[in-house]
């Protein structure tokens, strides 16, 4: 549906004829080359050298001792190669905790991102008092963790919790919420997700914002409704932030460790590591073993699921989520050509 | 509903009005169909109710005595919060206000220098293109997925060598750089800055660094203020660093309170008065990042 | 927007300026270094000491200002909220820099810190025999060397709820009730029949009593020597068998701390529980309307300890021998009397055990029970020290977690079993 006002065919000329003025480069437009090659490099500077000193180092050494048994206090150990891989892999535990983190993963995230964009659409809307509405839904993750461990374990204790008070008053059997795997999980991704929507309701909505309203005034002239518009002008635009947003949810999902942790006095995952979570796996083997070769080892057996899942569920989003070319994906040829032609065709106006 | 492809620097959208053609129709307030009406609020209601309901739940626990944790909600309040708020305050094992100040200015600290390191990275990542660009990109999301737990031990190495240990600022330094903040930030500049008003810029004449300036920082205001306030919950709960490399005279906010904790019996009254009286600045803050959740902020910037 | 952007630059500026101050900020005041006089006594006039502690040791300001006016050291108090924090610090900062100059230990972890006695400072040997045997022999590191100043102790006794009891048809008076649990078979008894004749359970956590088995036993899951022995160890099999057959029938909940136990100790469904002094204050506190609660002087086959902790100093720390003065005052038995009407840490020391502090003392909550001289019969019936090897404590949450298994019905008596027999052989 492209529309170029139609060009006469002095485009197809060859260039101008007359006597071709030396190009004399000047000064601004070197430094102005200068600044569009070099200086994207000085953007990101900042951040990468911080990163370099306190993030880098942390993680290589995690990655050096993944590879050791190392001994925290006496800080040093002996290499022992893929020992420790192999030792995790070889664990039973490992795989249930593997187990447990996808399924805690699986049923936090879908339903939180589902709800956290369905809050945000309607927190988009022109309502009155907005900024009360809008901060309200991040008040719980804000509220200090020892609270929220409290009343988690208010409601879902075997036998004195809320819920199962409430269950046995209808007729319904109680729920074993810390002896069942899955009723464990159910447990444990309601806490996250009641703890995390809110934030990524938020980050939804700031995208949401930025949508130009423009677009749906139109659509409402063409009789679109407010769902129609929504899967036609809002889901294509938020693209990019769902991405990632899911990508997020990803890393933190498979790496939940903070619930697992407050769901019992101990910590520890279960009598029968009914809960028990990647995270908190090796969060006991470092912390709790003192075996900090092992648990690095086991950070990075979690960084290559990491990887792995976030980039299924990349692909996924892309396929999943129509792009309307809002913005061209151009390459850099075209973007140059493009911006030739206009400059020309500026110049062309002005004649 | 597909978008031109024009070449021309014209308004993206064909047959949108443009902003002078807007004026002179009539500006309506109408934004997306009708005015929200029961549903949403019903809907709104509902979420708030539920969103609060820590809050309200600390505040009834800390405004009653050592048993009203274990007995049934009362659902009402007790008369002793500002009795138990000020044991809190006054107790003489957490430094309260010393704490509280620590807090404040080491969460605005690391919640500014994340914002404006992520900004510009963000911009760079998402609307310039350079060599690397996307590698790095990949690499600064990828370290997000290496879990953070063990990391307290090669940073307390690190602190202890410089002899920074016991000071705030082995707590903000760290905390300086956030990869997630970097990777919103360019996601939210993909998509909310049109490529079209940078060339504009460009054209104009502008360097990169005003385009950045006029465009990119205009542009980021809202994600920004998510980002701020986003890091500055995260450093102000943060717990188990600042337990480690901080002393006991100069301690975050929940570091002190946590010592409302040390004893065989708990007192959760007073554990949870300090849980509201930590959690009231964010509310504050609340109020001033929310202001900047605005729509259309770059309406209008698109000239025919 | 001009505006906007100078207050950016503003905000900037003040930040780097304010972090600028932060990190040149001045560390503390250097500790002078003592003198010496004469006479070959070191003065540590003005020295500056930090210890640390958690839960509740019972070193107030007061007591520790006493401290200061005799030896003119002063003394900053870190506190951590629970036993975990302070363990996740101090094996972070052993044998590096950050430790206080005197470290609480509790004897949950101590024995993972025994595998550093080398980066501690021995105690002095004419401090040795202070302590009770057992409390001096696990703080003693195979090379003999004692390590740690012992400040606390738990000699358990039965706490019980005389109105339950009475109900049930069993005695309730203090001295009847002691004679009623000479052995564990005696105690197992007595329980089933509560259970019969009321329906309801008889103590608070099958755990519990798992806990005070291997404590009576002398080689538990390793040996002084280093062999594991956990699986073939018939002791703990024994144990094992004994919980499962018979205390899991009687108690409330698989192990404690949980919500709900601490629920149904508010609500005092439970009947007797095992109790060392510092259960007392958790008890009175969780529960105070209940009014039936007292202590009988006995507990099955005599005595057994639970909990305890262990003072110790760094020995790369900048004022080693001051801080072994200051851990020699905490520990001695007149402070560790004031440290117990402070806090209820029962004293570790023989000599305290003559004081009147602790004979007279009297606890009202419990009925007007006797705990002082309660804790002193208990603590010294105790004949046993269980050797604790540095795996005690995974060998022993494991078997736990195996109690519990079978308690919550997910894996019968022998499965379970078979289990730990797995994980552990693992370690």
């Amino acid at each position: 549906m492209t529309t170029t006002t139609p060009r006469p065919a002095a485009r197809t000329r060859t260039p101008e004829p007359g006597p071709r003025q030396p190009r004399v480069i000047s000064f601004s437009q070197k430094l102005s080359r200068w600044d569009l090659k070099f200086s994207p490099y000085l953007y990101i500077s900042p951040f990468f050298l911080m990163f370099a000193v306190v993030g880098l180092f942390p993680i290589g050494y995690t990655a050096v001792i993944s590879f050791m048994d190392w001994d925290l206090v006496r800080n040093s150990g002996e290499f022992v190669g893929f020992d420790q891989y192999v030792w995790i892999l070889s664990q039973p535990h490992f795989w249930t905790a593997l187990r447990n983190t996808f399924s805690i993963f699986l049923l936090s995230s879908v339903p939180q991102l589902i709800l956290a964009i369905f809050i945000a659409a309607v927190l988009d809307r022109h309502i009155r008092a907005k900024t009360f509405w809008r901060m309200s839904v991040l008040v719980p993750y804000v509220v200090a963790p020892i609270a929220v461990g409290l009343i988690f374990n208010a409601m879902f204790a075997d036998q004195s919790g809320f819920i199962n008070g409430i269950l046995q008053a209808i007729g319904l059997s109680a729920v074993p919420w810390h002896v069942e795997p899955l009723w464990s999980h159910v447990a444990i991704a309601t806490m996250v997700n009641y703890r995390w929507t809110g934030y990524n309701t938020l980050i939804l909505l700031a995208a949401m914002q930025a949508v130009n309203r423009d677009y749906y005034e139109a659509a409402t002239v063409d009789g679109a409704g407010p769902v129609r518009q929504f899967f036609a002008i809002t889901m294509p635009s938020l693209k990019p932030t769902l991405i990632f947003v899911i990508i997020t949810s990803t890393i933190g999902g498979l790496q939940i460790f903070d619930e697992p942790r407050v769901f019992d006095q101990f910590g520890r995952g279960g009598a029968a590591q009914q809960w028990l979570t990647i995270t908190l796996y090796l969060y006991d083997i470092g912390w709790g073993q003192w075996n900090f070769g092992r648990a690095a080892a086991m950070a990075w057996i979690l960084f290559v699921i990491i990887l792995l899942i976030g980039l299924v569920n990349l692909l996924v989003t892309r396929s999943l989520v129509r792009d309307e070319g809002l913005h061209r994906e151009l390459t850099r040829r075209q973007e140059r050509q493009l911006a030739k032609t206009a400059k020309q065709n500026v110049k062309e106006d002005q004649r | 509903m597909s978008v031109g492809t024009s070449a021309s620097l014209a308004t993206v959208e064909e047959g949108i009005p443009t902003a002078r053609e807007r004026r002179k129709a009539g500006r309506t307030t109408r934004i997306r169909g009708s005015r929200p009406g029961f549903w949403v609020y019903a809907i709104l209601g509902t979420v708030f109710l539920s969103a609060v309901f820590p809050l309200y739940w600390s505040f009834i626990i800390g405004s009653g005595d050592s048993t009203t944790l274990r007995k049934p909600f009362p659902w009402v309040p007790g008369g002793n919060f500002i009795d138990n708020a000020l044991s809190v305050i006054t107790n003489p094992a957490v430094n309260f206000w010393p704490a509280l100040w620590n807090s404040i200015y080491s969460s605005f600290l690391i919640a500014a220098a994340v914002v404006i390191t992520s900004t510009l990275a963000g911009w760079a990542f998402a609307k310039l293109r350079f060599l690397g660009g996307p590698a790095l990109l990949v690499f600064v999301v990828a370290t997000m997925a290496v879990p953070q737990q063990l990391g307290v031990v090669p940073l307390y190495i690190l602190f202890s060598e410089l002899g920074w240990t016991g000071q705030i600022g082995a707590i903000i330094i760290p905390a300086l750089t956030s990869a997630f903040g970097v990777f919103w930030m360019t996601q939210y500049l993909r998509q909310a800055v049109p490529d079209e008003l940078i060339e504009a810029a460009r054209v104009d004449g502008a360097s990169m660094i005003r385009t950045f300036w006029t465009v990119g920082v205009t542009a980021a205001r809202p994600a920004a203020a998510m980002l701020f306030l986003f890091t500055f919950v995260g450093a102000w709960n943060n717990f188990f660093w600042p337990f480690i490399v901080l002393d006991r005279q100069n301690p975050t906010l929940p570091v002190a309170l946590s010592l409302l904790q040390s004893n065989y019996f708990v007192d959760y009254s007073i554990v949870l008065a300090g849980v509201i009286l930590a959690t009231i600045p964010l509310l504050l803050l609340f109020i001033f990042a929310g202001k900047q959740l605005v729509s259309g902020i770059m309406a209008g910037a698109v000239k025919g | 927007m001009k505006s906007r952007a100078l207050r950016r630059i503003g905000i900037i500026a003040g930040a780097a300026t304010t972090t600028a101050i932060v990190l040149a900020g001045c560390t503390g005041g250097g500790t002078p270094t003592p003198t010496s006089s004469g006479d070959g006594d070191t003065n540590f006039e003005g020295v500056e000491l930090t210890i640390a502690t958690f839960n509740d040791f019972g070193y107030t300001d007061e007591l520790l200002a006493e401290f200061t006016e005799e030896t003119g050291i002063t003394v900053v108090h870190n506190k951590a909220a629970t036993s975990n924090d302070a363990r996740a610090n101090f094996f972070q900062k052993l044998g590096k820099t950050g430790l206080a100059d005197v470290e609480g230990v509790e004897v949950d972890w101590f024995t993972e810190m025994m595998k550093y006695s080398d980066l501690v400072a021995p105690v002095p040997d004419d401090l040795k025999g202070r302590w009770l045997d057992w409390k001096e022999q696990a703080a003693t590191d195979a090379n003999g060397n004692l390590v740690a100043y012992g400040t606390d102790i738990g000699p358990q006794a039965i706490c019980y709820r005389g109105d339950l009891f009475e109900a049930a048809g069993l005695p309730s008076d203090r001295a009847e009730v002691a004679e009623l649990f000479p052995t564990w078979d005696a105690f197992f008894d007595v329980a089933d029949e509560y259970v019969a004749t009321t329906g309801k359970p008889f103590i608070d956590s099958a755990n519990s009593v798992l806990q005070g088995l291997v404590n009576q036993l002398e080689t538990a899951y390793e040996q002084p020597d280093g062999t594991i022995v956990a699986t073939e160890n018939p002791d703990i099999r024994a144990a094992y068998d004994t919980v499962v057959d018979r205390a899991i029938p009687i108690a409330s909940y698989p192990g404690q701390w949980s919500d709900d136990w601490y629920a149904s100790m508010a609500g005092g469904e439970f009947a007797a529980m095992l109790c060392p002094p510092w259960m007392h204050g958790i008890i009175a506190g969780e529960a105070p309307d209940v009014t039936g609660w007292d202590v009988a002087d006995a507990f099955p086959e005599g005595g057994g300890n639970w909990g305890g902790s262990y003072l110790v100093v760094p020995a790369n720390g900048a004022n080693v021998e001051a801080a072994q003065l200051l851990a020699d005052w905490l520990t001695s038995p007149e402070t560790q009397i004031k440290a117990f009407n402070n806090a209820g840490t029962f004293p570790s020391q023989p000599e305290a055990q003559s004081s009147a502090d602790l004979t007279g003392f009297v606890n009202d909550y419990f009925n007007g029970a006797p705990t002082g001289e309660i804790g002193i019969n208990r603590a010294n019936a105790i004949t046993v020290a269980t050797y604790k090897g540095e795996k005690y404590f995974q060998f022993h949450d494991a078997l736990q977690n195996a109690i519990t298994r079978v308690f919550d019905g997910l894996e019968d008596k022998e499965t379970s079993w078979n289990t730990w027999v797995t994980e552990v052989s693992a370690f």
